[in-house]
């Protein structure tokens, strides 16, 4: 441990050299806005996708202030926000609608996955992998830049007359194409998120498979790589066709086609008046408008196509978080990861079989119910690998010396929500059972268990573990720790009453759930998740304000702040453009922690064998043949 | 605005199971037992893995001086805990097949004693029922014919259509009451005309979307007498959350006295041709079609 400390100080010269070696030949308009550097664009993707966070939040607390509270004011804000979102103060049934369609686009599209995957796969792949930067820099690039545009685009539709999309996160047609602008934003902005996707997919391919470091092989690559390399090739695989069925959409919406739209419809509420394209206005009544054209289309091919893409998602969603976590886990057990091989393999497992899953959406769809059997086959045998990669991560903690690092709480708090989560899908996954809790706040409670908290605080994780070498600064640990505690406790708090919830029958997207009599009862209940998702959400800013505070009063970070094993820790504390200020050559595998034959408890990949490599014989044997052919 | 903690406390330490609302369909139970069958595994998991997570992090929380075990795993273990959850999960599909087959499958929908047509709507947002009329036969469905004022599409030249009831009933606080027999095979065959709604029945563990262009069938066959809340569990547009119906389950008795009451107060839907928007307008207007 003292040698690595020593190692850590001697290289500090050369990190403020790394610094500043490229400042005075690059704008600053280069270097910090259309930047290729593939550390600059991971930082934007952070910086973009946390102002998301919030928006997202703020959505979210609306929502949940609605439902504690139905019809009354909202707190600070409610008189003075716009007559066309509030009434009396509160949200009316129509904007209700659209903040809960927005909350879930903007927390999928433009949180979880620019975050798992934009950020951690721009920062993490090239240094990992020991190399300078992206296979394609520019492309990266613009994998960046679309997404504000992308994410205005959508919001915008708040100030139109008719409001933003209201279709749900999942858009479902005919509801989708019949409504007004506020959808085709959506559209838009969903392809070209997905375009974003796509872009960034391709390079992540490129750059693994070519990028790296002398002596690295595949099976030599930390979980985190793997996890984002296969991830890259779900984006690669599944969005084009969410593209497909998002075209098709808007040429139901404005083109006259009916890829989606049954002939005879009668459409168009009072509220609903921006009714476009393909419907036609009869008589003087606004009340009803026909469809005059095409027909014969099938609403349900939306929801394959959709699904087709989105069920993959989420494991884009959640295969980034699965790597960062085994990586920090191992790094902070001391330990190698338990069943590296195994890892990567039900990684692989999880992303052929998330391709033949996607019906268990759909149980209860009005698709043919003998495909019902086929999918709840499916579905079932994914939780297999899910299940593997829980107990993976226990055996790499067992007989460990674990320190609980901010990372590590959070990468721990991964395991606990993920069990929770992997569960509550088993239930949904028998299709006779998710009869009743379909559409239910059982989902909605699942969804959050896996997204929150699985995705989120693996991400948290990742930001803990990573900042130093982003920004050159240690983040604080006793705020980290704060953080921590407050968003574990009242997220569980939030959320694991949903179960209860969606058990007693209470649907979810309702704007006031207590015109049933038989929710009636559950508004006390509702209030407390309200309070517990006020504190999570205001639990938020410590994080940020830990990241402000750092930035400014942090202490430097030391080159290899956490005495780990992969590549990026080779790197001067704060890289500059083009990475290393050594020769990268790789000569064993990420996980060699308290090797027997050492005297410190790492390993790292870079670090040459002694003269005589006895201990080292079994686990290095390829890599030796390699460096002697390179 | 009042928060009763306490009360949402008492919530907070309920077992889930008896969040469920009654079950009043025969093969609800079934369907209930499913979820405790899982739920009793979970729980199994969960206390298993937790105390498992929770002892390692107590047990080999850092320790100056001591050294982790170098250990790579191990194939054994690998394949033990690949095949066990393979086991019982497949064993949870297993188990399951047959009541969702039971519950959904066309060719096992049992011969149906009672048959009724059901859409959602959503200028109003609300459910429209439609039941044979005296002579006990459907009238005809012509698609080009679906209007406001006759949303099912009944053909006008089909005789079989002329004493056709129909019941439209808006959402919220006083809807249109349905009326059903209990100890029958219901069927009820379940569309719509505009958007996708999901007919959601708590009590009976019902829930089938329904799809514009596609009559999908549904059966339950309700035990006990009373009145039921409908749901509608699929967004829908704004007025999604007050789409509220009822279901009175009543005796055979009663459920004749019933229809013969609707039979009289009926206007038939085809005899008097309504122009569509003030149709509509009626609707909107908290009555119905059939009654006025
Ligand atoms: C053990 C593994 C899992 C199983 C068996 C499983 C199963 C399911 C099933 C059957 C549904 C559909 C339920 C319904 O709508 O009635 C569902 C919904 C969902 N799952 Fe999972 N799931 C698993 C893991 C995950 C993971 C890892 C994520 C995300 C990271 C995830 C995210 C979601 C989301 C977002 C939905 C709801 C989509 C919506 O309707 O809005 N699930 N899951
Ligand atoms: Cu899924
Ligand atoms: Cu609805």
């Amino acid at each position: 441990m003292q040698s690595a400390t020593a190692h850590a100080h001697e290289t500090l010269g050369h990190d403020s050299h790394g610094d500043h070696a490229h400042h005075h030949d690059v704008s600053f308009i280069r270097k910090y806005v259309f930047s290729t550097d593939h550390k600059v664009i991971a930082k934007q993707f952070m910086l973009a996708s946390l102002f998301f966070l919030f928006v997202g939040g703020l959505f979210a607390l609306l929502i949940r202030w609605q439902l504690a509270f139905p019809g009354e004011a909202i707190p600070l804000i409610g008189n003075i926000l716009p007559d066309t979102w509030v009434s009396d103060g509160a949200v009316t049934a129509n904007f209700y609608t659209q903040l809960l369609t927005l909350h879930g686009t903007v927390m999928i599209f433009y949180v979880i996955i620019p975050l798992a995957v934009g950020m951690f796969g721009n920062f993490c792949i090239p240094l990992m992998i020991g190399t300078d930067d992206m296979a394609l820099p520019r492309l990266n690039m613009y994998s960046f830049w679309l997404v504000p545009p992308a994410g205005l685009i959508m919001l915008t539709g708040f100030f139109f007359d008719s409001g933003a999309a209201a279709a749900g996160w999942t858009g479902y047609p005919p509801l989708g194409p019949s409504s007004g602008a506020g959808q085709t934003t959506w559209l838009i902005s969903l392809f070209l998120i997905g375009f974003s996707s796509i872009m960034g997919a391709t390079n992540y391919m490129a750059t693994i498979l070519n990028k790296r470091a002398k002596g690295l092989e595949m099976f030599q690559m930390p979980l985190t790589i793997w996890a984002l390399f296969i991830t890259a090739i779900l984006i690669v695989l599944g969005t084009p066709v969410l593209a497909a069925a998002i075209s098709m959409q808007l040429a139901d919406q404005y083109l006259h086609t009916s890829f989606f739209m049954p002939d005879n419809l009668l459409i168009g509420a009072p509220d609903n008046s921006l009714l476009t394209g393909s419907f036609v206005q009869k008589g003087n009544e606004l009340l009803e408008h026909k469809q005059l054209l095409g027909g014969g289309g099938q609403p349900i091919l939306w929801q394959h196509l959709f699904w087709f893409y989105s069920h993959p998602a989420v494991y884009i969603m959640i295969l980034p978080g699965m790597g960062i976590v085994s990586d920090v886990l191992a790094t902070f057990a001391r330990k190698p990861l338990y069943g590296y091989k195994a890892m990567i393999f039900a990684i692989m497992a999880i992303g052929f079989l998330g391709f033949i899953v996607w019906g268990h959406h759909m149980f209860q769809s009005g698709m043919n119910p003998l495909l019902g059997t086929t999918f709840m086959l499916s579905t079932i045998v994914i939780a297999v690998p899910s299940a593997i990669k829980i107990f993976n991560w226990l055996g790499t903690i067992w007989r460990g010396n674990i320190r609980f690092t901010s990372a590590n709480m959070n990468a721990l708090a991964f395991i606990a929500t993920f069990i929770i989560g992997g569960l509550s899908g088993v239930f949904m996954a028998s299709a006779p059972v998710d009869i009743y809790i379909h559409d239910t706040y059982f989902i909605v409670a699942h969804i959050h268990y896996v997204l929150f908290g699985g995705a989120l605080f693996a991400i948290f994780s990742g930001i803990y573990y990573w900042f130093p070498k982003m920004y050159g600064k240690m983040l604080n640990e006793s705020l980290g720790r704060k953080h921590f505690y407050w968003s574990f406790i009242f997220f569980n708090l939030t959320f694991y009453p949903m179960h209860l919830l969606g058990v007693g029958g209470h649907m979810r997207r309702i704007y006031n759930p207590y015109i049933y009599e038989f929710l009636q009862q559950y508004q006390p209940l509702n209030q407390f998740i309200t309070v517990a998702a006020i504190i999570l959400g205001f639990s938020q800013f410590i994080l940020i304000f830990n990241i402000l505070w750092s930035l400014k009063y942090g202490k430097k970070a030391p080159r290899n702040p956490w005495q780990a094993n992969s590549l990026e820790w080779a790197a001067p504390a704060h890289p500059g453009h083009g990475n290393f200020d050594t020769d990268i050559q790789v000569y064993r595998g990420p996980y060699e922690f308290s090797h027997p034959d050492r005297e410190t408890d790492f390993y790292p990949q870079w670090e040459k064998p002694k003269d005589e490599p006895q201990g080292d014989e079994k686990a290095v044997p390829e890599t030796k043949e390699h460096s002697q052919s390179a | 605005m009042s928060f009763d903690f306490s009360k949402a406390m008492e919530w907070a330490y309920k077992d889930m199971l008896t969040f469920f609302p009654e079950n009043v369909s025969t093969f609800g139970g079934e369907l209930d037992s499913l979820f405790a069958m899982v739920y009793y595994a979970s729980v199994a998991i969960f206390f298993i893995t937790y105390s498992i997570l929770i002892a390692f992090i107590i047990m080999y929380r850092h320790q100056e001086g001591r050294k982790a075990y170098y250990y790579h795993g191990n194939n054994l273990a690998e394949f033990t805990w690949t095949l066990l959850p393979t086991f019982l999960f497949a064993g949870i599909g297993l188990v399951s097949d047959d009541a969702w087959t039971k519950s959904k499958y066309s060719q096992r929908v049992p011969n149906p004693d009672v048959t009724i047509d059901v859409m959602g709507f959503q200028s109003g947002f609300g459910w429209q029922f439609r039941y044979p009329g005296p002579d006990g036969v459907f009238g005809n469905k012509v698609r080009n014919q679906i209007s406001s004022a006759n949303p099912f599409g009944i053909d006008s030249n089909d005789v079989h259509g002329k004493d056709d009831l129909v019941i439209i009933s808006p959402g919220g606080a006083r809807p249109v009451e349905a009326h059903l027999p209990i100890n029958k095979n219901v069927l009820v065959n379940l569309s719509s005309n505009d958007v996708l709604h999901s007919f959601f029945l708590p009590n009976f563990r019902v829930k089938q979307d329904a799809v514009p262009g596609q009559w999908i069938k549904v059966w339950f066959n309700g035990t006990k007498a009373g009145r039921y809340e409908i749901a509608c569990a699929e967004l829908c547009g704004s007025g999604h959350y007050n789409m509220r119906g009822l279901l009175i389950m009543d005796s055979h008795q009663d459920y004749d006295v019933w229809l013969d009451q609707q039979y009289k107060l009926q206007k038939p839907v085809l005899s008097a041709p309504v122009s569509d928007s003030s149709a509509v307008a009626a609707v909107a207007s908290d009555t119905t079609t059939t009654k006025n």
